[in-house]
């Protein structure tokens, strides 16, 4: 293992942070930290001789020249900071849906308001100082309201007599002495609420005096204890709210093909409305990932915090964690093998992490959160290293723990926030020796604290890479304490996940930070550490976020995108990435878990170096806020949307508006209005602006005789086509029973024309992209909506019986026709989905197998087609009847 | 109101500082340069009393923009940097450090020269603890560009005088850029750091000038003073040092044993054993083994051809003359848990077969020695070795077979 023979320079002291220094904004720029003399001279030097072993024997005669080189041409330098990096370009304008959405709809996230004294948080954040306070007597009425059973039950019940909830006066003077009317109580208690925000605010003297008397015996469990838990659990969240650290290291992983070059891969994730289940899902990396099968799963029984995969001798371990269960499972190499779970520990307190050993199969390091720190070997079992509850380096109360493996497969890096020890597993209390430290040493910010440790053992056996809230750096064992790389990475949250793509043969190693919250993702480049120094390459560069979809996703209604925006900007819960090697195109496809459960990737392509040519360049990238998504991502968007709203179906409705839709009534067919609008259409749309313009009346009786002979002919046009118009202008004028008695005793001849016209329609339909249907599936239930809106109020003038359906269509931009609209109308899935019941379902097949006059029904049609059929041109009428309502938002209920 | 005009100020230059930063993490760099130009209204109503006013943002995130996307180089810069000077006053020598960092990577030698020197006259504002460092450094790199000029007349006096040229006037530079460099290297090498480039440049100077006392000094100071972090390269400079003085093995050996103490992981760590297996003495054989053993355990020297044969060889030596089996007992007793799995399982023997054949061949010797002839590693090796009919396996199967007995006593 090489060192590098000479090292930046750098200051090095002892003791404790530096004074005040808060967050600076931009300190990570324009910085090139320290210089050092590149190239020749290093030769050289080694060419002045080692000794025997060393492998600059062989140059020794070649360092003269090269020397003089460098002294004719002037010495050159090399940054440690800002030598340009590879060139790596997004290629497309957001990330994209890998995975469909995770089943059961995701409880949304707590949120400040919902525990916190509305504004205190912002206030306190403010003033730069943060005093949790709790809305402690919200919450605790939750629990009375909530569990009223747990919390009155029993002495609820032996004072039911002694409580008169009736209106009457209480007459008897018998119970006027042992009971208490409770009305008035109630009422004061509503007059209380109405006038909850006012000023004025004073307590009625009667609720004073019952809480008084009733407070101390009333409830079933003691007030004080149960006061103490709310609290203390609220504090628990508040804590949380700022700051989360249990997904530490990410719940998303990923592993590689046995041989390079296969285009497939696994990833390990977990999903399910708990996020207990634990999924392996074989994927084939083509433009965008796929999946390939069905996934192997698992159930837990714990919310699955954090996923870690190592690969030993051609097979993955993969660790698991749980709060207070961490498991490992073997993955063999080779794609389609099932992974075998290998052993289950159950902590007493919640592990804080789990890293699996790249040196030796089935090792891995778990620590608690009670400063406990154990070697876990699958055959072995537990060796515990450590067990301190108390911080290493200087007193801080913070229960993180972590530990990762080192370059010595016997030693672990252990770390708590305040810095990282190495320790000899064989001797864990004499071999250890500080690796980093929050302090002088790495040249420390106040109130700086380790994030995420994690070893680099990929790119070079002795480096660690050590995140804290404000900056990222690289550590070598062989100098301990010094960090052989520091930046300040400007993170709006601190980075909780970290991924490695280690650059082979002199390319630079990659690094992926990730953050939680703000789901922020950051590409670091640097490289060196065995021959050259350890150099930060390139401006690091920001990744697409999740959140980053929803401006390219197709407009909603205002529910849905609300329902997408939650869903869309759920806190990360994981990263994982993976390098993909085409004949000439490489590129790099990252994956972010979000903690509702879905995985979404991004593909970045390499660059080749290019001549610079600084004015076209950098200008040349485009902004990702103005670009598109492809077609292929838009479909991929549309799929996922429709997949997530089917998941979160909205809950069943309190009560129940009584909304007929006419498709009910009528088939598509009825309903479908000539395609583009007549010049008839646009003259009485004039017409109708005009009349606005001026604040008139539309004077429809009036009009010019020269319009007139037009309408009609335009109806007389129509009819056979327009049945439903005829049909109304029947109804309308009162002979609609003549019309039925006429329609039933149709014309044969006129019927086969109708039957030929109509299949000559579908033919054309069908010959045009069917598949454009789907992709107006939003515009489609919007026109519905409107069309609803619209229909009811219209007044229908029997002069003019055309008009109205006609008068809609063009304004929706209604779809083209869809292909074999009956058959998927009259199939029984479909009116299933439209929620008619099963006994009627006959009788309207044989009512409007009337008016379609189609090929009989199909006895059974195929379920993915008629499903599909149905999906394409009718979206299910419990969606598109849905008002603005949404997901109630459940109470925090903390822990009850 | 003032307070309220001041605190909407404040939130627009925040906002925009976002939109900087955004646009910035995109490599927009013309988009930042638009918005920079924004910012640079901060600078109007500068009330902020935080560690970094908006006059340093301005001269980070400007110069970050000016790398990457500038037309005419180094002019655009360097007078974007000289308004910064003025502008950023309280990091003064901070921007200028930064400056002549930038002039340096571009090969602009002389100009860094004369920023420094300028710099270095810099006497106002208060003294802080920063502002002493940044001084020291400024002087320091001052003096290792006194260095490379003294090089370079060091080597026109050498190219010459074999001509029979000989100039006082180069001569006398020579020796004047020898005095600067040496007291400015001299100061900050004083201080506890990493300061490899300077401590090898003033011990050049020391040694051309036979001043190796205090050369040896310096590097003692460096590698073994309590203060200064753990160096592995300050130790590499000693021994290195002391090899060209000609120091006995017994010095050198010393130097090393401190490097191996520290980190055993050490490239020169192979240097070390055959040293130590060329001398005469027992303990010194027994030190070799330990350190061999000891590279070998990290993960770095895992295929390292080298180390594996020499620990191959000192190990057949032990079993031919079956002395000393207990040092590899006892070395093997802390491994004997783990190395079968980490160096011995059969995927790497198969691995290995097939990548190294030469590094197959020295592990299948250690692991038949260390785990007997009924060892997958060695069973796989051999067995492939035989089929390919490559005569050393053949030996080595031999061999082993042969001193299977050592293997029981090893692991008994």
């Amino acid at each position: 293992m090489e060192f590098p023979d000479t090292l930046f320079p750098s200051y090095f002291g002892a003791g404790p942070l530096r004074e005040v220094w808060g967050p600076a904004p931009a300190s990570g720029w324009g910085e090139r930290g320290q210089v050092l003399e590149a190239g020749p001279r290093r030769r050289q030097v080694r060419a002045r001789g080692v000794g025997p072993g060393d492998r600059g024997v062989g140059r020794a005669g070649a360092a003269p020249t090269s020397r003089l080189l460098s002294l004719q041409s002037g010495t050159a330098f090399v940054p440690r900071r800002g030598r340009t990096g590879e060139s790596w370009e997004p290629a497309e304008a957001a990330a994209v849906p890998v995975l469909p959405p995770n089943a059961g709809c995701w409880i949304p996230m707590l949120t400040p308001q919902d525990i916190l004294c509305r504004g205190i948080l912002y206030k306190k954040l403010q003033a730069g100082k943060f005093r949790a306070a709790p809305d402690f007597t919200k919450q605790l009425s939750h629990f009375f309201v909530d569990h009223p059973e747990d919390a009155f039950g029993s002495l609820g019940q032996l004072l039911h007599k002694n409580f008169f909830l009736g209106d009457s006066k209480l007459m008897v003077s018998v119970s006027r002495d042992t009971t208490i009317r409770m009305t008035a109580l109630m009422e004061d208690i509503e007059r209380l609420e109405a006038r909850r925000g006012c000023t004025q605010e004073h307590l009625v003297p009667r609720l004073r005096w019952f809480s008084h008397v009733c407070r101390d015996w009333l409830f079933e469990v003691p007030l004080g204890v149960l006061g103490d838990y709310v609290h203390e659990e609220l504090l628990l969240q508040c804590a949380d709210l700022l700051f989360n650290d249990s997904p530490t290291g990410g719940a998303l992983a990923w592993l590689p093909p046995e041989d390079v070059g296969a285009r497939t891969g696994r990833l390990v994730y977990p999903g399910g409305q708990a996020m207990n289940h634990l999924y392996f899902q074989d994927m084939l990396l083509e433009e965008l990932p796929h999946a390939w099968g069905s996934p192997a799963q698992f159930e837990l029984n714990g919310r699955i915090r954090q996923v870690a995969a190592a690969r030993v001798d051609g097979e993955d371990f993969v660790g698991v964690r749980s709060d207070y269960h961490c498991g490992v499972w073997r993955v063999p190499g080779r794609i389609g093998a099932a992974p075998t779970p290998l052993q289950v520990i159950r902590t007493s307190v919640p592990a804080s992490c789990l890293t699996v050993s790249p040196h030796l199969p089935g090792e891995l390091a778990v620590c608690t959160q009670s400063g406990a720190i154990y070697l876990w070997s699958v055959e072995t079992g537990l060796q515990r290293l450590r067990h301190d509850p108390q911080t290493m380096f200087f007193r801080d109360h913070l229960p993180w723990r972590w530990s990762d493996f080192t370059a010595h497969p016997r030693v672990l890096s252990c770390a708590d926030r305040t810095g990282l020890q190495c320790l000899d597993a064989r001797a864990p209390e004499r071999c250890q020796f500080d690796l980093f430290k929050v302090g002088e040493e790495a040249d420390c910010q106040q109130g700086e604290r380790v994030i995420l440790p994690m070893y680099l053992g990929r790119a070079h056996p002795s480096h660690h890479l050590v995140t804290t809230q404000f900056s990222v750096y690289v550590m070598d064992e062989r100098l301990p304490l010094v960090p052989m790389l520091k930046w300040v990475h400007m993170m709006k949250a601190p980075p909780l996940f970290a991924h490695l793509m280690p650059g082979k043969s002199g390319r630079s190693h990659k690094v992926l930070l990730g953050a939680s919250s703000t789901q922020e993702l950051l590409l670091l480049q640097y490289q060196g550490g065995s021959r050259s120094a350890c150099q930060l390459l390139g401006p690091p560069q920001k990744l697409h976020s999740i959140t980053g979809c929803l401006q390219h996703l197709p407009t909603q209604l205002p529910h849905r995108h609300h329902l997408l925006q939650q869903r869309l900007g759920a806190p990360a819960a994981g990263l994982a990435a993976t390098l993909q090697e085409d004949r000439l195109q490489e590129s790099l496809l990252v994956f972010q878990l979000s903690e509702a459960g879905d995985v979404f990737c991004q593909r970045l392509t390499h660059k080749m170096a290019q001549p610079p040519a600084p004015t076209s360049e950098p200008c040349a990238s485009p902004q990702p806020s103005l670009a598109v998504p492809s077609p292929g991502t838009a479909l991929q968007y549309r799929r996922w949307m429709k997949a997530l709203f089917k998941v979160c179906r909205e809950p069943p409705r309190h009560y129940w508006l009584p909304i007929l839709s006419q498709k009910r009534l009528f088939i598509h067919k009825e309903l479908q209005s000539p395609v583009g609008p007549s010049t008839l259409q646009g003259q009485v749309r004039q017409q109708l602006r005009q009349a606005m313009r001026e604040k008139g009346r539309i004077q429809r009786w009036d009009t010019p005789d020269a319009l007139t002979p037009v309408l009609t002919q335009h109806s007389e046009l129509a009819e056979g086509v327009d049945t439903l118009s005829t049909r109304l202008t029947a109804a309308w004028s009162g002979d609609w029973i003549q019309w039925w008695e006429e329609r039933t005793s149709f014309n044969m001849a006129r019927r086969r024309q109708a039957l030929r016209e109509r299949r000559r329609q579908q033919k054309r339909a069908r010959s045009r992209c069917s598949l454009s249907a789907s992709f107006t599936s939003s515009v489609t239930y919007q026109s519905e909506l409107s069309e609803l809106s619209d229909a009811a109020p219209q007044p229908l003038s029997p002069g003019h019986p055309s008009l109205l359906p006609q008068e809609g269509s063009p304004l929706h931009g209604s779809p083209p026709a869809s292909p074999a609209p009956d058959e998927a109308l009259l199939s029984s899935q479909s009116l299933r989905s439209r929620g008619i019941p099963k006994e009627r379902r006959k009788t309207l097949r044989d009512y409007l197998a009337v008016w379609a006059e189609a090929p009989p029904e199909p006895p059974e049609l195929p379920g993915s087609q008629a499903s599909q059929a149905s999906q394409l041109c009718i979206p299910s009428s419990q969606s598109q009847l849905s008002s603005a309502s949404q997901p109630r938002r459940k109470r925090p209920r903390m822990g009850f | 109101s003032s307070h309220e005009h001041r605190l909407n100020f404040q939130k627009s230059k925040e906002v925009c500082l976002n939109y900087i930063q955004d646009a910035m993490l995109q490599k927009q760099w013309k988009r930042a340069a638009e918005f920079l130009t924004v910012y640079i209204e901060a600078l109007e109503k500068d009330f902020s009393r935080e560690y970094m006013g908006p006059s340093e943002i301005i001269w980070r995130i400007g110069s970050e923009i000016l790398w990457h996307h500038s037309h005419n180089g180094m002019k655009e810069f360097n007078s974007f940097i000289e308004q910064m000077k003025t502008l950023a006053i309280k990091r003064y020598l901070k921007v200028c450090l930064e400056h002549v960092f930038h002039l340096l990577c571009n090969g602009l030698i002389d100009e860094a020269y004369q920023t420094l020197s300028l710099a270095e006259s810099w006497r106002h504002g208060e003294h802080t603890s920063v502002r002493d460092k940044e001084m020291k450094l400024i002087e320091a790199y001052r003096g290792l560009l006194d260095y490379y000029r003294w090089a370079k007349q060091k080597h026109i006096l050498l190219e010459h005088g074999q001509d029979g040229f000989d100039d006082l006037s180069v001569e006398q530079e020579m020796h004047s850029c020898f005095r600067k460099a040496a007291v400015n290297l001299k100061e900050i090498i004083k201080i506890p750091g990493v300061w490899d480039p300077f401590v090898k440049c003033y011990v050049d100077l020391l040694e051309f000038y036979g001043d190796h006392d205090e050369a040896r000094q310096v590097l003692n100071e460096y590698a073994y003073n309590s203060k200064f972090p753990a160096n592995p390269n300050a130790h590499v400079y000693l021994y290195q040092f002391l090899k060209r003085q000609g120091e006995s093995k017994k010095s050198l050996i010393l130097a090393l044993k401190i490097l191996h103490d520290s980190v055993p992981s050490h490239e020169l760590m192979i240097d070390f054993n055959t040293m130590l297996q060329k001398s005469k003495k027992r303990k010194k054989h027994r030190l070799g083994l330990e350190v061999i053993f000891a590279a070998l355990d990290y993960a770095g020297w895992k295929e390292n051809v080298k180390a594996w044969s020499c620990l191959a060889k000192q190990l057949k030596q032990i079993v031919i003359s079956e002395k000393h089996l207990d040092w590899i007992k006892q070395e093997w007793n802390s491994r004997r848990d783990w190395w079968p799995a980490f160096h011995f399982s059969r995927y790497l023997a198969k691995r290995n077969w097939q990548e190294n054949e030469s590094l197959s061949y020295e592990k299948a010797l250690v692991a038949g020695i260390l785990l007997g002839k009924d060892c997958k590693y060695f069973k796989y090796v051999s067995h492939q070795g035989c089929k390919a009919q490559v005569k050393r396996f053949r030996l080595l199967k031999k061999f082993v077979n042969k001193h299977n007995p050592v293997y029981l006593r090893i692991s008994g």
